[in-house]
């Protein structure tokens, strides 16, 4: 299976509730990888802030960052190449990634209408 | 002394701050250690003194005291181990990666979570068994003031049951995620903590109501946590022997008496000891050798009459009252009377017809009982760690998590539970209560020292936060730490007693708010009793030591300051508040306000 890694910027934590203010996107984005996940993606996190020698040590990584700052990121490798920067992937583009079936994504919201980053 | 006896591997003292539980840790330590005992003394304390008490730098390592074979020592200064453990992470990167981001994840790792946890590790290493621990056959701990106390206790139990919950890697541990190998240690440092062969806690307190009040809800919290081996002493009591002649001494030895008859029974149950109060100040080896050795008070013999012409409270009451609104910070090391103090100066500007909040967000403080009465123009309020916390919460699930499925928000409830989110929920309560000082006053009886530092450094985290996202912008904005800057705004009142220890805590909590930008307004020095009549050969001997301190702090560090002299009874409710706080109204003008 082919494997997303997303490389957040410095984070307290993924859903960011450690910081000062709750970052919706992250929110969102940690459910939204949790759920992928649950439907059998292989999916890895890195934590500028916690494990800053995951950077260091892949080349595509670490050329970005030198190139584009941390400001960039995140960065988001399927199959170790670059598939999105700059913003997180919603929750129909990680289940295209991680080859998801789309009846899946229909089946699954138990929050009535809404889905992920998505609301009708 | 019932609490020496058989002493088991791991000795933890803790109490209301103020209530000299350092002291007794350090005697305790030295007894063992002169008894032919490998002792290893430990202060978990944010706002640690041992080095102090045995005038040697101790700082983050451990070191060995000279004068006293088979002792020694270790600060366990958060901030210190905050810098380790970012030096563990960042190390390895620098230069290997651009400036820019390598000063982004250092600033990440400046928050409180990262030192509040950082300190927590190197706590729990000293648990377990290892090489290093093995070394010592006690370890005692100085622990923190009682609220801070708990928590740093609760936390391998709490933390424990956090990691197992945690869903893969997607819970918030914050920066103790890089922690998480860790678990075992944990674990056993849980099981250290429950283990009545090994771990014994000894709960220190002063025969005053509200420290034995405290005592027993210390008690009542670390019992249900599993440290069920449990001491009580009573520090500090005024002798019998001085009653005589002096009306002060004897309505101190009273209130004494009536505190420890009303003692709580949760504590009535505990083994007890008595410290008798001493003339001497706990500072250098032999005043503490001498600390649990029951000795009749040596004759007193300084006999030299002290005059006192000290500035009192009401000087400042009018300074404060001059502005007509703002807010004011009552900070200091606990139990040196900021409750106390917070109360009568609210009382007194409310009695001027000025709007006034009194707060606190010190999770051991007792305003109403402080206050014991209602006055016109004076609110009350408290930021509960635990109801903030319980109220963030529910807000950021309420809007954050609105359009979240139901796995989703209950990934997010998990991460909310997150030890971190505690410091930012009281945090936020802090800022908005900061903000009606602009229209009204707000007295703010704050957290012991440590704890503030770190809600002002979470208010300096959000400060740059704010900064990086408007400073672009060119919009007009005030962060709460620009508040706590702004003099007109904020005036801070450092609140001391007159001894050693307690006016050197004191600078140094004026040096780190001069860090943080902030400018104590004025100290307050509390529970004088120079500014107060003694007679009593034993209080005379003390008044006569408090003189080097009072001038230090006058000539010194004070821009401006005020003497509370000891009072006969305890300053609870509104009339004798006011008296505190304006007693001297009318003979005392403003000579020293500015």
């Amino acid at each position: 299976m082919t494997s997303i890694q997303v490389f957040d910027p410095v984070l307290c934590c993924s859903t960011g509730v450690c910081g000062v203010d709750v970052d919706q996107q992250l929110v969102v984005f940690a459910a939204d990888v949790d759920w992928a996940k649950q439907n059998g993606a292989q999916i890895e996190r890195f934590n500028l802030a916690q494990q800053p020698m995951v950077f260091v040590e892949n080349p595509v990584v670490k050329s970005f960052l030198e190139r584009s700052g941390a400001e960039a990121l995140p960065l988001i490798l399927v199959g170790g190449e670059v598939a999105l920067a700059g913003r997180y992937p919603n929750r129909a583009e990680l289940a295209r990634w991680a080859g998801i079936s789309k009846t899946v994504i229909e089946i699954k919201p138990a929050g009535g209408c809404c889905s992920g980053s998505q609301c009708c | 002394m019932k609490f020496l006896q058989q002493p088991p591997r791991f000795l933890f003292f803790t109490g209301k701050g103020g209530v000299g539980k350092t002291s007794i840790a350090c005697a305790t330590a030295i007894q063992l250690a002169d008894a032919g005992r490998r002792v290893l003394l430990v202060s978990t304390d944010p706002a640690s003194n041992v080095g102090q008490v045995f005038d040697v730098g101790i700082g983050n390592r451990i070191t060995a005291i000279q004068a006293v074979p088979g002792l020694a020592t270790l600060e366990i200064d958060p901030q210190a181990a905050a810098q380790a453990y970012r030096d563990r992470i960042v190390g390895p990167v620098r230069g290997m990666l651009p400036d820019a981001v390598v000063n982004s994840i250092e600033e990440q790792l400046s928050g409180a979570c990262t030192t509040e946890i950082a300190a927590f590790d190197e706590f729990t290493a000293l648990l377990i068994d290892s090489a290093l621990t093995g070394q010592y056959d006690h370890i005692v701990f100085d622990t923190a003031p009682t609220g801070h106390t708990i928590r740093l206790l609760q936390l391998p139990g709490a933390w424990s049951g956090f990691l197992e919950a945690g869903k893969g890697d997607a819970s918030c541990l914050g920066p103790l995620a890089g922690l998480e190998k860790q678990r075992a240690q944990y674990k056993a440092a849980v099981k250290a903590l429950a283990d009545a062969q090994r771990t014994r806690l000894v709960l220190v307190a002063r025969a005053q109501q509200a420290t034995l009040r405290e005592a027993a809800h210390t008690h009542d919290e670390l019992s249900s946590i599993g440290l069920l081996q449990q001491y009580l002493v009573i520090n500090g009591i005024l002798p019998r022997s001085e009653t005589e002649n002096d009306p002060l001494a004897a309505a101190i030895h009273e209130r004494e008496q009536s505190a420890l008859n009303a003692i709580p029974d949760v504590l009535r149950a505990l083994p007890r000891d008595q410290v008798m109060l001493k003339p001497f100040n706990l500072v250098g080896l032999d005043a503490l050798r001498q600390l649990l050795v029951d000795t009749p008070a040596q004759a007193a013999t300084a006999d030299s009459g002290i005059e006192l012409d000290e500035p009192g409270l009401s000087a400042l009451v009018d300074g404060i009252a001059a502005d007509g609104h703002g807010l004011v910070m009552l900070m200091g090391k606990g139990g040196v009377g900021k409750t106390t103090l917070a109360a009568a100066v609210a009382v007194a500007l409310a009695r001027r017809g000025l709007p006034v909040h009194l707060t606190t967000s010190d999770p051991a403080a007792h305003l109403s009982e402080t206050l014991d009465g209602t006055v016109d123009n004076l609110i009350l309020s408290r930021i509960d760690p635990h109801l903030e916390t319980e109220r963030y919460r529910e807000h950021i699930l309420a809007t954050k998590g609105e359009k979240l499925d139901a796995q989703g928000r209950a990934l997010l409830e998990e991460d909310l539970r997150s030890p971190c989110t505690e410091e930012i929920a009281v945090f936020q309560a802090f800022s908005r209560i900061i903000r009606e000082a602009g229209k009204k006053f707000v007295v703010m009886d704050t957290a012991p020292t440590g704890h503030t530092l770190l809600l002002l450094d979470a208010t300096g985290a959000y400060h740059r936060e704010i900064n990086r996202q408007m400073g672009a912008t060119g919009l007009h904005y005030t962060t709460p730490l620009m508040r706590l800057q702004d003099p007109k705004l904020t005036k801070v009142l450092i609140v001391t007693l007159a001894e050693t220890t307690p006016v050197m805590e004191a600078a140094s909590l004026k040096a780190d708010l001069e860090r943080a930008g902030i400018e104590p307004w004025a100290w307050v020095i509390n529970n004088s009793i120079a500014a107060a009549s003694a007679k009593s050969p034993l209080l005379r001997q003390r008044a006569a030591n408090e003189i080097r301190e009072i001038n230090a702090v006058a000539n010194q560090h004070a821009q401006r300051y005020a003497v509370v002299p000891l009072l006969r009874q305890e300053p609870v409710g509104v009339s004798r508040l006011l008296e505190l706080a304006g007693g001297n109204t009318d003979t005392h003008l403003p000579e020293h306000s500015l």
